[in-house]
């Protein structure tokens, strides 16, 4: 209605006289029996509507501690109006809005202790965009203004990221990301690419005593790495790199013998791990802080690191294990993929089926809090039942200390202590067995972070 | 000589929460509602051959090698705190080291909250007087427990009087009208 009209529509309601005002209502009354056949008449009808965003597309979507912004919602710390309130946590999976609403589509996320990297693509154009803590120039140097000399420590809402020498055609060529506690690597054609906090080499270049990290740009090519790396993942403060031949390559913190390099001094050089693993070709490793799991073509597992909460007592009562040591796991079918988190450990096997074993709420009720070997989590929990009994877990991921597990349906579920709401669960912190999340999205791949959650999914047509 | 009241420890925030300033905001929030006072506070980073000085009693046990890298790995901030009992009342606020157990024990201390993995376990705490006092010389040469006790005790006393000075991390004592200094505590 323009706004002339609604002038002239008030001044008639001014000069509407008590003499007329009946004729109006009885009006008004007869219009409402109108109205009301009509909304019968439109309950009768069966409509559909389908709008643009309705079409199965990817979504993102994330949950967990937001006071970083690594959620990658500004509105959460930035209310749009002052009838909102921030919102420093989120306890249940919410849809990253500001990736469909700029049609940019993520194929690969990583999370670390309060931030998060996107790899993304759009209109044809790849780009790696972060969000959240950036006190250690993880997610590289962000001015803001520019040359106004303010350097973002926090960044709310996903901003690409520049890797050196990267013209957009170069720039698809980001096939991985990973993230430590502090520190980010990118894995192109051209090579593994780190930024970030190096004060123990997790970056892979020599250690300077006393260097800053804070408000700086320091991406860096990995030297002394082979050509044909097809994955890399991070501890807390120490990076590991598999070969597409199944050689393992690791550098940074070795405190507790974390990067398997026979020693337990920090390493500032990728170098190639022997031990049990030599000669043996590895399809996946797992870390999220300072143990390490890794599981060969065959099945077989191998773990190295800390062991202070049970996570490699199968083979050794050492707290410390530097040299990668087989452990004979049994019963447990052949081994798919592993997880670690803080003091937990999961594996899952052929049969989609997830075992559990470490410290911490484990997923086996209240009363069991230690395990030393593989235990099964029975697969009902996951949703298996006379309806569907075919469902299998295809993904297990660790945070420090909870899991993350995804069904062939398209679930996630979740369960563990997480902080922040990083379960997913609304108010539960403790959840004692796997619990289904509501997440309205059919999900392929979850990554846990240290206290957030994110998810890549598929919206229902 | 009169008898002492408020009793001198030393804080340690360690690099793991300094790179997280929302967890320190959380943790000194904490500490002033526990009615802890800062009395010197210093942000500094230290060297590999410092914290080995620093840590030396625990040479030889097994998580010696990744404290001393940890605490060498980025800027740290010391703090001398005040309080009555303040030596068991801060250990009992900070949690016990083993961050992954604390976590299910005592939720609601700072470790079970902030803390990430044991040897990253956001703060550190004197256990005696006399290793209090070690440390805070080791610390704040400059500063003089005895000196400060005839000197700056009665005023630390006056907590009506004290405001939290966020800027310097500091309580600063303030003479004069206490109706704006309470505002500024609570702060």
């Amino acid at each position: 209605m323009s706004g002339i009209q609604i002038m002239r529509n008030k001044a008639m309601m001014s000069m509407v006289c008590a003499r007329c005002f009946n004729t109006i209502t009885k009006r008004f009354a007869s219009r409402r029996a109108e109205r009301q056949q009509k909304r019968e008449a439109r309950m009768q009808e069966v409509i559909q509507e389908k709008g643009a965003l309705s079409e199965a597309a990817e979504r993102v979507y994330v949950w967990g501690h937001a006071a970083t912004g690594a959620l990658g919602v500004s509105t959460y710390l930035r209310p749009e109006s002052r009838v909102h309130f921030p919102l420093p946590e989120q306890h249940r999976p919410a849809r990253l809005r500001f990736m469909d609403e700029n049609h940019i589509e993520v194929y690969d996320i990583a999370c670390g202790y309060g931030f998060t990297l996107f790899a993304t693509k759009r209109n044809r154009r790849y780009m790696v965009m972060g969000t959240g803590l950036n006190t250690d120039s993880q997610l590289g140097y962000h001015e803001y203004p520019k040359n106004s000399g303010r350097v973002l420590d926090y960044i709310i809402e996903p901003v690409p990221i520049s890797l050196p020498g990267m013209t957009d055609d170069k720039l698809m060529n980001v096939k991985q990301l990973a993230c430590g506690r502090a520190h980010s690597l990118f894995l192109t054609k051209e090579g593994v690419f780190a930024q970030g906090n190096n004060s123990y080499g997790q970056c892979g270049r020599s250690i300077v005593e006393g260097e800053i990290f804070h408000k700086v740009s320091n991406i860096q090519k990995i030297e002394g790495l082979p050509d044909n790396i097809s994955k890399m993942v991070c501890g807390a403060d120490h990076s590991l790199f598999l070969t597409s031949d199944g050689k393992v390559y690791s550098c940074g913190l070795g405190a507790d013998g974390q990067t398997g390099l026979q020693t337990y001094e920090n390493v500032g050089q990728p170098e190639r791990l022997k031990g049990d693993i030599d000669g043996v070709k590895i399809r996946d490793i797992a870390c999220r802080a300072d143990c390490v799991l890794a599981v060969s073509e065959a099945g077989d597992v191998f773990g190295w690191g800390n062991s202070e909460y049970s996570q490699l007592s199968m083979v050794t009562s050492e707290t410390q294990v530097s040299m990668p040591t087989h452990l004979p796991v049994r019963n447990c079918g052949k081994v798919m993929q592993v997880a670690t988190g803080g003091s937990i450990c999961a594996l899952l096997n052929e049969k989609g089926e997830v075992y559990v074993w470490g410290y911490g709420v484990l997923g086996k009720g209240p009363k069991v809090d230690m395990l030393q070997s593989p235990s099964l989590l029975p697969l009902p929990l996951f949703g298996v039942n006379e309806l569907q009994p075919e469902v299998k877990v295809t993904e297990v991921k660790c945070g420090m200390s909870h899991f993350a597990a995804v069904t062939d349906l398209g679930d996630v579920y979740t369960w563990g202590k997480g902080k922040y709401g990083a379960l997913g669960l609304q108010r539960v912190t403790v959840q004692y067995f796997p619990l289904k999340i509501a997440l309205p999205a059919f999900t392929h791949r979850v990554e846990c972070g240290v206290d957030h959650t994110v998810a890549l999914s598929r919206s229902y047509a | 000589m009169a008898k002492r009241t408020l009793q001198l420890t030393l804080a340690i925030f360690k690099p793991d929460i300094i790179s997280h300033p929302h967890v320190v905001h959380n943790v000194k929030h904490m500490m002033l509602n526990d009615d802890f006072l800062f009395v010197r506070s210093k942000r500094m980073h230290l060297t590999r051959s410092r914290v080995q000085d620093f840590y030396k009693e625990h040479e030889g046990r097994f998580f010696y090698n990744r404290l001393v890298s940890f605490m060498s790995s980025g800027p740290i901030s010391t703090h001398i705190l005040a309080r009555e009992n303040a030596i068991v009342h801060w250990r009992k606020l900070m949690g016990p080291t083993k961050v992954f157990r604390t976590m299910h024990d005592e939720p609601g201390s700072i470790r079970g909250r902030y803390g990430l993995t044991d040897t990253r376990n956001c703060t550190h705490g004197s256990d005696s007087d006399q290793t209090a006092a070690r440390e805070i010389e080791f610390f704040f040469p400059e500063f003089n427990i005895k000196d400060w006790y005839s000197q700056y005790e009665s005023q630390f006393l006056q907590r009506d009087r004290l405001f939290f000075d966020e800027q310097h991390d500091v309580h600063q004592y303030c003479e004069g009208n206490s109706g704006q200094q309470t505002q500024h505590q609570q702060l």
